[in-house]
């Protein structure tokens, strides 16, 4: 029997390092699959340009955080864009749908700033964006070749789309501002389909947008408005940025509005005035044509003075022409005037056709005499513009329908202030001014009051007159005057006692008439400043006389005296005679008591006559001083030459003379100045 | 004539070269297990070598080097690097790198899968220039490890954050697991086996 040896099976005969090649297997392939399965996916960007692109290295950032990288950069077939296929991260890829933006991010310079600085040194990017919704998938996107508004993801606001007559003040980036403030941003100007106007797109973030509605109006607030108009000059300037680069600025002018959507279009105005303006007239406005021919000149009227009609402006002009009117000889030339008057300026509502413009234009020309004519819109630059007036008496007319190229309304006289004619007249005639014989007498005058002002008599008379005005305040002042009156109420009661006394005696009756011929005399008022020196005289003799003691004559004398002394009874001129009251005064009570004393009945008699006699006019003129004084003094050259007759205050007498003298000098001199002046004024300016 | 060990009914150290009994386990100079052949050598020479060749693949495919400088990022195989060193001007440097990275591992796959084969196909080659090869494979083995190196100098010198920063990337574990799985395959190889008929 043979014994088969074992048959060992070639996998018994495995050793366990086998083991050690499957791991490395395992290990390999797992990280190959790995690395493969995680990769995301692969979309393809086309761009117009690939400036900034390397494959391998240019990554793309979502929020700037990098989630994809640009593997290859390739053409389009047919040369006709660059496209770059990126790689996405497999996070984000679900959520590229066909709402996903994306642009090259590279530096740019520009007037609002500078951006993407970080790719100079880190090479451009391509940004990305798009919602957080994941929509449908999609491989294939069209790159923009600049960044979206709100390029910002997450942010809200509205976009709404602004159309411009001309896109020269705007330029991308441009500042969208309200109140004031910078709301928002427009995008690229580009042409409308039909090129007539440019349109741009605004993005207004939120919560701006809640003030958007369909009355919001856009005005162009670039650059500085200046207007020089009837209202003077007016220089609008708004902030730097919006002067180098435009702006454009909305309000919301009226209230109900309907809320705008994307597709809202909204007009661009020139400036804030015509844009509040606007909000009469609507969008859907009409325009009305009309022409009309204007006899003499239409220099200062152009295309786009206004149209008036009350003072509210209703269209504007259009164009001026002329044409040929007439067959041969009579050929003339006619100035016409096209103008287009707004339907909803003159409140004819959004429905209203030209045709129902047309009619009611014909009934006011027919009905209520409406004419056209030229009228002065600025004096200060000479314009003019067209005013639609009513003249309820004007000449029947009607409205033209048929006329080429417009309907044709009658005219009336232009309402023209020209402003030249005038002016010019009003410089002929201060051309025609003597100016130089009015210079010359200028000359004169002044060399004249130059002279005068020079004369030193002149320069005296001040310091005279001052030192006059001095000395009458210094004695008006005095004390002694003020001491008159009880001085007065003094020889009064003496008078009176002395009365008593003479009742007995005979006096009683001469004073009697001493008293009625005062009272004559206080009826007969006279002013003569020339009979002062006559009283003065008067007194002086009466004074020498009484010097003789000749009791009847110095009665009689007294007896003028007082005549004449009650001719100046209220008279001013006495205001100068203060120097001697006091004393006089003094002097009276003193004669009185002598009187008494010595008994001279007699001298009593006709003194003491004239004395109740001043007395009584005393006390009626109490309250005036000139009067009183006056009477005083009389009484004083009285009492004077009386005690003078005693051989006592002779002095006095002297005394009171040489100022009486001397006020009348003064007096006279200026009297004199007066008369001389009032008869030759110009001896003022001339001289003597 | 010439008497093997294993004729002779004995077992010669593979380490020291004592000659012992059949019987001994260790030996008795230097403590080496004493094994006359493995039947298993050459399965696991196979093994080792075939774990090495697999993790060679992604080392050559993913990128040893991750460089960040401040304007560019950049990744380099291998051989990327060796062209770029070329492109670069350094020649000498990419020669190195080739040669240490390139040239040494394959041929060291090639000359284990030979010696390996030429066991069982005695004619390939006379057994001197087998065993030749087998020392020379054995030697050069290690020098493949410059690659490595050099990628963890760079890695830990430059680290200036923004400025310049390199990484290692996969294929620098990867190239240092190859490298240990074919020196480990050389290792596991046994010269005798080439003497045996």
């Amino acid at each position: 029997m043979q014994v088969r040896p074992p048959v060992v099976r070639w996998w018994q005969r495995l050793s366990i390092v086998w083991l050690i090649p499957i791991a490395a297997l395992v290990v390999s392939l797992g990280v190959a699959w790995q690395s493969y399965a995680g990769r995301g996916d692969l979309v393809r960007i086309s761009f117009q340009n690939g400036a900034g692109l390397v494959a391998g290295q240019t990554v793309l950032k979502y929020r700037d955080v990098n989630v994809g990288l640009v593997e290859t950069v390739g053409f389009a077939a047919g040369l006709t864009e660059v496209v770059a296929g990126v790689r996405i991260s497999a996070d984000v890829a679900p959520f590229l749908d066909a709402e996903s933006q994306f642009w090259i991010v590279r530096p740019e310079v520009s007037v609002r700033g500078v951006t993407g600085l970080d790719t100079v040194l880190s090479g451009a990017f391509i940004a990305g964006q798009w919602d957080s919704a994941a929509g449908a998938a999609q491989t294939r996107f069209t790159g923009m070749e600049t960044a979206p508004l709100n390029a910002q993801p997450g942010d809200l606001g509205t976009r709404v789309t602004l159309q411009l007559r001309d896109g020269n003040q705007i330029s991308a980036g441009a500042p969208v501002l309200h109140k004031g403030i910078e709301v928002g941003s427009v995008g690229n100007p580009r042409l409308s389909d039909d090129g007539t106007l440019v349109l741009i797109d605004a993005y207004i973030t939120r919560p701006y947008d809640r003030a958007l509605t369909t009355a919001t109006r856009f005005w162009d607030a670039s650059g500085f408005d200046l207007t020089l108009g009837a209202g003077g000059v007016t220089l609008d300037v708004k902030s730097l940025a919006s002067l180098i680069e435009g702006g454009i600025s909305f309000d919301t002018v009226d209230s109900g509005g309907t809320p705008v959507t994307e597709t809202t279009v909204f007009d661009v105005y020139d400036d804030e005035a015509t844009a509040r303006d606007s909000v009469f007239s609507g969008q859907s406005d009409h325009v009305l044509a009309l022409s009309a021919v204007f006899e003499g000149s239409v220099n200062g009227l152009s295309a786009g003075s206004d149209v008036r009609f009350r003072g509210l402006t209703v269209g504007t002009v259009t164009d001026l022409g002329a044409f040929v009117e007439g067959e041969g000889r009579d050929r003339q030339v006619r100035l016409l005037v096209n103008f287009e008057l707004r339907t909803g300026k003159l409140g004819l509502g959004d429905e209203a056709t030209a045709e129902d413009a047309i009619a009611l234009m014909g009934e006011f020309v027919s009905r209520n005499g409406l004419r056209a004519r030229l009228a002065t819109a600025s004096i200060l630059t000479g314009g003019l513009m067209v005013e639609l007036v009513e003249e309820p008496g004007a000449a029947p007319a009607t409205i033209d329908l048929a006329a080429e190229p417009y309907p044709r309304l009658p005219v009336t006289a232009s309402a023209i202030t020209d402003v030249r004619a005038t002016s010019q007249g009003v410089l002929e005639r201060i051309n025609a001014l003597p100016v130089e014989e009015l210079m010359q007498s200028a000359i004169s005058v002044l060399n004249s009051v130059e002279k005068l002002a020079a004369n030193p008599d002149l320069q005296r008379v001040p310091g005279e007159a001052a030192g006059l005005l001095a000395d009458t305040r210094a004695l008006v002042t005095s004390e002694d005057v003020a001491a008159i009156p009880a001085e007065v109420r003094g020889i009064t009661e003496g008078l009176r006692a002395v009365l008593a006394t003479l009742q007995q005696g005979n006096a009683v009756e001469n004073l009697v008439s001493a008293i009625a011929r005062a009272d004559t005399a206080l009826d007969g008022v006279a002013t003569a400043s020339q009979d002062f020196p006559v009283i003065t005289g008067q007194i002086r003799d009466l004074g020498e006389k009484a010097n003789r003691l000749e009791i009847e004559a110095l009665a009689a004398a007294a007896t003028r005296l007082v005549d004449t002394a009650s001719a100046l009874i209220g008279t001013e001129d006495a205001k100068r005679l203060p120097p001697a009251l006091a004393d006089a005064l003094a002097e009276v009570a003193k004669f009185l008591a002598e009187v008494r004393k010595g008994g001279a009945i007699a001298n009593a008699n006709s003194a003491i006559s004239a004395a109740e006699a001043a007395a009584n006019a005393i006390n009626d003129a109490a309250k005036s001083l000139p009067a009183l004084s006056e009477r005083l003094t009389g009484l004083v050259a009285q009492a004077e030459g009386t005690l003078s007759g005693y051989g006592e205050q002779s002095k006095f007498n002297a005394e009171l003379i040489k100022t009486l003298r001397e006020a009348q000098a003064a007096a006279d001199s200026v009297s004199s100045l007066a008369r001389a002046i009032q008869r030759n004024p110009n001896s003022l300016l001339l001289g003597r | 004539m010439t008497v093997s060990a294993r004729d002779a009914g004995l077992v010669g150290c593979v380490r020291c070269g004592s000659v012992h009994r059949p019987d001994v386990a260790l030996c008795s100079r230097c403590g080496a297990a004493l094994s006359s052949r493995d039947p298993n050598g050459l399965q696991q020479v196979w093994a080792w070598w075939l774990a090495g060749l697999l993790v060679y693949i992604p080392a050559n495919l993913y990128p040893m080097l991750l460089t960040r400088t401040l304007t560019q990022h950049s990744e380099a195989t291998i051989v990327g690097g060796v062209a770029e060193l070329f492109q670069h001007g350094d020649a000498g440097i990419a020669l190195i790198v080739f040669g240490a990275s390139i040239v040494i591992p394959v041929g060291k796959f090639i000359a284990i899968a030979f010696l390996a084969v030429s066991l069982e196909k005695r004619h390939l080659m006379n057994e001197q220039a087998q065993h030749r090869l087998f020392a020379v494979v054995e030697f050069v083995g290690r020098w493949s490890m410059i690659d490595v190196f050099v990628v963890a100098i760079l890695a830990s010198l430059v680290k200036f954050d923004a400025v310049a920063t390199i990484n290692p990337g996969i294929a620098a574990a990867s190239f240092a697991l190859s490298v240990a799985f074919t020196m480990q395959a050389a290792q596991s190889f046994d010269p005798r086996t080439i003497w045996d008929d």
